[in-house]
């Protein structure tokens, strides 16, 4: 094979392998900003964290109902407590994302990207 | 309230699922801190060949061979594959042949890797399945796994299966065994293109049934994210809670690319190559 051309396809598989890790990332990322509270589920994304923000500012921050992801009503006794654990949420999971993305970036052969070497 | 997991493991020619059942069980175990009880029409098998297997499982359950196991395709990757028989008709029985108030019933291919099935017992719902998992390779599979067929119903994986005893799944259940009963004629209903049974297809009519014959909510997503390979991907290693994993390519068959996925659940749908990596742990 034209040695270029054999280039070509390595960086070919290394780009699609490096694609499928990136992807997987962002899918641990969305079920790791997941809260669980009192049996409901809330995804804990920019709007939520706003959104609670905002009713505390406007001093609503005890029982408070908020709908969860599978649109049930749910009673929040502590908005301010329940402020603080998404938060943690949010950040635990985007910071290990961001973690994980910085290492995958400097994996520069598909044997590094998966570990298998 | 009693709760655990409950697997059908029903062996063929060439795949033994009962090795994968104890593999489960022992996963189970740790990683959610669960029993596990099997129901087989391999008893004896499974005490022989596994030592340790009574106290590796809560309960193991001795149903008969099924009668008219169906005939299905096997792959191990892109380019190898058996016609073996399917027994996958026992499931619809879960109810009545769970020990447990509450049970987690998962298909003997789901590597558990992390503790995130342990919410569905801390929930509210009790019905849950799992309508969207992850397709690890993202390849555009159209309806295959939206709907049961591209003029039916929503697809619900019966792979992951968690329900708590009432009168509602009870009846949910009793639907099931029904329309499994009558297979022929709720194929027809629901415009399947094959008429070989499935459980996925089953639990989706009942849920649809339930709703009022229309898209609703009985049936709760269960918590977290289920990836699945199908079986021309290979599973290549089990480190603890890292999998390694060779991905088909769909335009180059016989091609893989490699990845590797730690902390999550995975359906290995290609069951020679689980069976391999089980082998070598």
């Amino acid at each position: 094979m034209d040695e270029r051309l054999a280039k070509a396809l390595d960086f070919s598989n290394y780009m699609v392998t490096l694609n499928h890790q990136k992807r997987i990332l962002k899918e641990r990322f969305r079920e790791q900003s997941i809260f669980y509270y009192a049996g409901s589920q809330f995804t804990v994304n920019k709007e939520l964290l706003t959104f609670v923000s905002m009713l505390i500012d406007k001093g609503s921050d005890k029982d408070v109902v908020l709908v969860d992801d599978n649109e049930i009503p749910v009673m929040i006794d502590d908005l301010e407590a329940f402020q603080d654990e998404i938060t943690d949420v949010y950040f635990s999971a985007a910071n290990e994302f961001f973690t994980r993305y910085e290492k995958l970036k400097k994996n520069r052969s598909v044997e590094k990207l998966t570990g298998h070497e | 309230m009693s709760k655990g997991i409950l697997v059908f493991a029903r062996n063929n020619s060439h795949i033994d699922y009962t090795k994968q059942a104890v593999f489960l069980a022992q996963r189970a175990k740790e990683y959610l801190g669960l029993p596990t009880t099997v129901v087989t029409d391999s008893k004896d098998y499974l005490l022989t060949e596994y030592e340790g297997a009574e106290e590796i499982f809560d309960q193991i359950i001795s149903i008969m061979p099924a009668e008219t196991p169906g005939i299905k395709t096997f792959r191990d990757g892109a380019l190898s594959s058996k016609n073996l028989q399917w027994k996958n008709d026992s499931r619809t029985q879960a109810y009545e042949l769970s020990p447990y108030d509450e049970t987690l019933v998962l298909d003997t291919d789901v590597v558990i890797c992390n503790d995130i099935f342990l919410k569905c017992f801390e929930q509210q719902n009790d019905l849950l399945m799992y309508k969207d998992c992850v397709d690890i390779t993202g390849i555009d599979r159209g309806n295959e796994f939206i709907r049961v067929s591209d003029t039916s119903v929503d697809f619900y994986w019966a792979t992951v299966v968690f329900f708590r005893k009432s009168e509602t799944t009870k009846t949910f259940f009793g639907l099931i065994q029904h329309i499994q009963e009558n297979w022929q004629h709720y194929a027809n209903i629901f415009q399947l293109s094959s008429t070989l049974y499935r459980n996925d297809f089953a639990f989706s009519m009942a849920a649809h049934i339930m709703n009022g014959y229309q898209s609703g909510n009985l049936v709760k997503p269960v918590p977290g994210v289920l990836y699945y390979i199908t079986d021309k991907s290979i599973l290549w290693e089990i480190d603890g809670d890292s999998l390694f994993l060779l991905l088909e390519k769909p335009a180059h068959e016989g091609e893989y690319t490699a990845l590797r996925i730690n902390q999550a659940n995975v359906h290995v749908m290609n069951k020679f190559s689980l069976n391999r990596c089980i082998d070598e742990q």
